[in-house]
């Protein structure tokens, strides 16, 4: 496509602004797919980010291998939080997935969006965007369940979070999500080789 | 498509819809109560009548009314660690369910050129509207796909349920997978193509025919929501 125009001097032309946009999409709804039998469920909800970086591997692996220029990992970033945001999600959910897009993007970028490893690397890191809401929820139980409860802070209910949620929890978190991203974006990388390539979408 | 805006009681902006959005927002994480948290699901409610979304707008009344009444159960008579499990739940839930409802009403009335055009209004980067606009369009499509997907599944005998996926899951991940993907990089191929057709990278002040402009139900409908959000700050500081 090298007879488009370019939008902008900086090399993303419609085309891959509009493949950015399909590729959110279906990583939006993967995203929530995954992560809504965790999120629904009072005992799991601490995984939910792992749920969704289970599924998305193979639509972030294939959108850098089509578009392969930078800003479009940070856009899909961007645009991801900000439909989490309007979906009412906590804010820092949204900040930590801006914020790993762009991470993400300058990671991804040091290969030229070439390499493999540092391709895989970059989508362990955006998954990570999703955990910061926990980490914040560890940092301050009392605010979380501020509305719920009349003048927040019942002392039994601060006992029991802390034996509910030990210390060990956003370790295994972080550890786990990062993991379960890696496998995913394995399982993406080869159907990459065995099914796109082959086809001439990544071109 | 044309005549429907004209029965509509209201019809706003897509500009004051995002900014109800925000203070929707806003309003949701001020909430001092579960009793506000109530009325700012019931303004919706009716906001979404208002919008011509009245089957949508009820139902999400009931459910919301429903879950709230377990949420005033479970406070009352549970205990110890299972009300606890509730608590981190629902507080959660009650967050999250006014947003989403207010921005499935705002979608679901929102067409993508109002959008674009009242987005060029205010100056929005395009690098960053097109790829949205595209987002909300293609989400719908997805679901098509999906369940023309599911047929072709159990075409090849492939159950396209979760016990296929324990049983058998490479094949079921290629099934779900590479159609889905493959679709959609297709649709991006053409969807880019239409949209150059249709002059989007024309670098003139893009036209629209319909006319985007502010009136007197943005105002009142802003106003409402401004004011019901300071009344949560203010209940929120004297509570």
């Amino acid at each position: 496509m090298n007879n488009q125009p370019k939008l902008e001097c900086n090399g993303l032309t419609v085309k891959d602004l509009v493949t950015t946009g399909i590729f959110s999409a279906i990583f939006f709804i993967f995203t929530m797919f995954g992560g809504v039998f965790f999120a629904v469920n009072p005992v799991l909800t601490f995984y939910m980010p792992m749920g969704s970086a289970l599924l998305c591997g193979p639509i972030y692996l294939l959108l850098v291998a089509k578009v392969h220029k930078r800003w479009s990992i940070t856009i899909l970033g961007v645009i991801m939080g900000i439909v989490w945001f309007v979906t009412g999600m906590h804010w820092a959910f949204s900040l930590g997935y801006i914020g790993m897009g762009i991470i993400a993007d300058m990671t991804a970028g040091l290969g030229h969006y070439k390499c493999k490893k540092l391709n895989m690397l970059s989508y362990m890191l955006i998954s990570l965007g999703g955990i910061f809401t926990y980490l914040i929820f560890f940092i301050d139980p009392q605010g979380w369940a501020g509305a719920m409860l009349k003048n927040g802070t019942e002392q039994s209910y601060i006992d029991a979070m802390h034996t509910a949620s030990p210390s060990w929890l956003p370790v295994v978190m972080i550890v786990g999500t990062l993991f379960v991203a890696a496998f995913s974006a394995w399982v993406g990388g080869n159907m990459l080789r065995k099914q796109f390539e082959k086809a001439g979408i990544t071109v | 498509m044309m005549g429907q805006n004209q029965i509509l009681p209201l019809w706003l902006d897509p500009r004051t819809k995002i900014l109800l959005l925000l203070l929707c927002v806003l309003s949701a994480m001020a909430a001092p109560s579960l009793q506000y948290e109530f009325l700012l699901v019931a303004g919706i409610g009716i906001l979404g009548i208002l919008c011509g979304k009245w089957r949508y707008a009820l139902k999400g009344m009931v459910f919301y009314a429903m879950v709230y009444l377990f949420t005033v159960w479970a406070m009352n008579s549970m205990t110890g660690t299972l009300r606890n499990m509730f608590v981190a739940f629902l507080g959660l839930f009650h967050k999250v369910f006014p947003c989403g409802m207010l921005s499935g009403i705002v979608i679901s009335t929102t067409k993508v050129s109002e959008f674009l055009s009242a987005m060029n209004h205010i100056h929005a980067p395009k690098k960053l509207i097109i790829p949205l606009a595209v987002m909300l369009r293609y989400i719908p499509t997805i679901g098509e796909d999906w369940r023309y997907i599911k047929d072709a599944m159990r075409m090849r005998d492939v159950s396209p349920s979760f016990k296929g996926f324990i049983t058998n899951p490479g094949i079921t991940i290629d099934c779900v997978y590479v159609p889905l993907m493959m679709a959609a990089s297709k649709a991006a191929d053409e969807l880019s193509v239409a949209a150059v057709t249709r002059g989007i990278e024309n670098p003139n002040p893009r036209t629209c025919l319909i006319q985007i402009r502010l009136g007197a139900g943005d105002a009142f409908t802003t106003l409402c929501f401004a004011v019901f959000f300071l009344a949560g700050m203010y209940l929120k500081e004297v509570g």
